[in-house]
């Protein structure tokens, strides 16, 4: 009854959220040039070298439209990898020169000390640094020698900030997996105190490669995990906000699943394109900067990502979560293929 | 507005934490912390010329080092007393100067320095 109260009261809130779509979290894909040849490439973010990095007076330009900003709209950096990019500290004190706030997305392999204090000096606030298993698991999907101990640096590095937002993504697979109590102690150690999992959607590289993709039930094997960890209070884990998982809401997160990407959460991507989440598909942009106004195509255009009624369709047509799930994250939509790509909730319902 | 007061009081009644602090599933936490932008410069008390190159260490957390008009900028955070110390890290090389340690109250969002340090004879 009192589960049932706290989801009604949600759907008003997601209801009334997509009404005022306040536009406070921005990505900006600065670069797609990248030091890593992941294995997932191309499933969340994208190594293409045939765009050069995205000047960054063209950003700013873009983000003076932005007329009503809260306190703490963070504007994201995110690649490829943005430490590729020689003036990132500069992009940095610009952004909040405007009064924005910036935070970034890194692999870590090029975050030493010295970028450390001088990404913190430009006004870096939140980080975000991806580790995918212990030495031989990270280097194996990194697919890049070296790499766990570069990623082990920058975790050192950036758990002994006390001004720092930070924490640390995890993508599961079959490598991993097992590896997930060891992790969390690793983490534990290092003095990190946010850790999110997530999984690989599968498109990009990732499609075809099993070792890449959960069975439904190693994807309940990490509920269940996180439903543990977090009745510990050791770490703030936490499964990403990626998908809707039924029973397993509020038991793997702080809230229920409410997909942002067009309420509060839209991107710049490295073509000028305007979208949400980088992740999603790029036939969803909206607009450009290069020829558009930002704020403007925020304000009056987005229709698709605040009215989901077009995903009621296929598996989610008649399925009695739909208003608690509305079509699952975003990003699980590509192309023209009108179908879902993934449930999470069927997917763990999945006998054995 | 009302709308903006009626979304806080729903989301407040869903009794769900974080609500207005979310994250997106591959982005970063959000910055929601206050902070202090401190500038200035560095300049030798003798003859008021900026200088280049003395390192800033601020907390024991962090440093950076002037530009050659003497100029530097950092963020921090909000702190009752913040422990600055300003020293010459290239022996002769733009000058010779003592060190100095300064503690500042960092409670506004932007605070302007000018910080003059004393010249060292070269038998110093």
């Amino acid at each position: 009854m009192f589960l049932k109260i706290k989801k009604y009261l949600f759907r008003k809130f997601k209801k009334l959220e997509t009404d005022v779509h306040d536009l406070n979290y921005l990505f900006w894909e600065c670069t797609t040039r990248c030091n890593h040849n992941c294995l997932h490439c191309g499933s969340d973010c994208t190594k293409d070298s045939s765009f050069p990095d995205m000047p960054l007076q063209d950003f700013l330009k873009a983000l003076e439209t932005i007329k009503e900003k809260s306190k703490f709209f963070t504007v994201v950096l995110t690649g490829g990898e943005p430490l590729l990019r020689k003036d990132i500290e500069k992009c940095g004190q610009e952004i909040r020169k405007l009064g924005f706030r910036w935070s970034m997305v890194t692999n870590g392999y090029l975050y030493d000390k010295e970028k450390h204090f001088s990404l913190q000096n430009a006004g870096l606030g939140a980080l975000t640094i991806s580790i995918d298993g212990m030495k031989d698991s990270h280097n194996w999907l990194r697919n890049t020698p070296n790499s766990f101990k570069k990623v082990d640096e920058a975790i050192g590095l950036a758990a002994t900030s006390k001004r720092l937002n930070f924490d640390v993504v995890t993508c599961v697979n079959q490598k991993n997996i097992n590896e997930l109590p060891e992790i969390y102690d690793y983490l534990i150690k290092k003095g990190v105190k946010a850790w999110r999992l997530f999984t690989t959607t599968p498109i990009g590289r990732a499609k075809n490669n099993p070792d890449l993709n959960l069975s439904g039930q190693q994807l309940k094997y990490v509920m269940d995990f996180i439903t543990e960890k977090r009745k510990l209070k050791k770490l703030d884990i936490k499964f990403s906000c990626e998908g809707y998982v039924g029973d397993y809401e509020l038991k793997v997160r702080d809230m229920f699943f409410f997909c942002r990407a067009g309420i509060n959460i839209g991107s710049v991507l490295i073509d000028g394109s305007i979208s949400a989440c980088p992740n999603i598909d790029r036939s969803f942009a909206q607009g450009n900067i290069y020829k558009d106004n930002l704020f403007d195509v925020w304000q009056n255009k987005f229709s698709i990502f605040r009215n989901r009624e077009w995903t009621k369709t296929g598996i989610c047509k008649n399925c009695r979560d739909y208003k608690d799930c509305m079509g699952n994250g975003l990003h699980y939509w590509h192309g023209q293929t009108k179908e879902l790509i993934m449930c999470h909730k069927e997917k763990i319902s999945e006998p054995f | 507005m009302t709308k903006n007061w009626i979304r806080r009081l729903i989301g407040g009644l869903s009794f769900t934490t974080a609500l207005f602090a979310f994250q997106a599933c591959y982005g970063t936490p959000g910055d929601g912390w206050d902070d202090v932008y401190i500038h200035g410069t560095v300049k030798s008390k003798s003859s008021g010329e900026p200088i280049e190159n003395i390192q800033i260490k601020i907390n024991n957390e962090g440093y950076i080092s002037t530009k050659e008009n003497g100029q530097f900028s950092f963020y921090t955070s909000f702190n009752e007393s913040l422990p600055i110390s300003f020293e010459d890290i290239d022996s002769l090389e733009n000058g010779y100067f003592y060190s100095k340690d300064t503690v500042i109250k960092a409670l506004k969002s932007e605070i302007l320095l000018e910080i003059f340090l004393d010249e060292k004879t070269i038998q110093e």
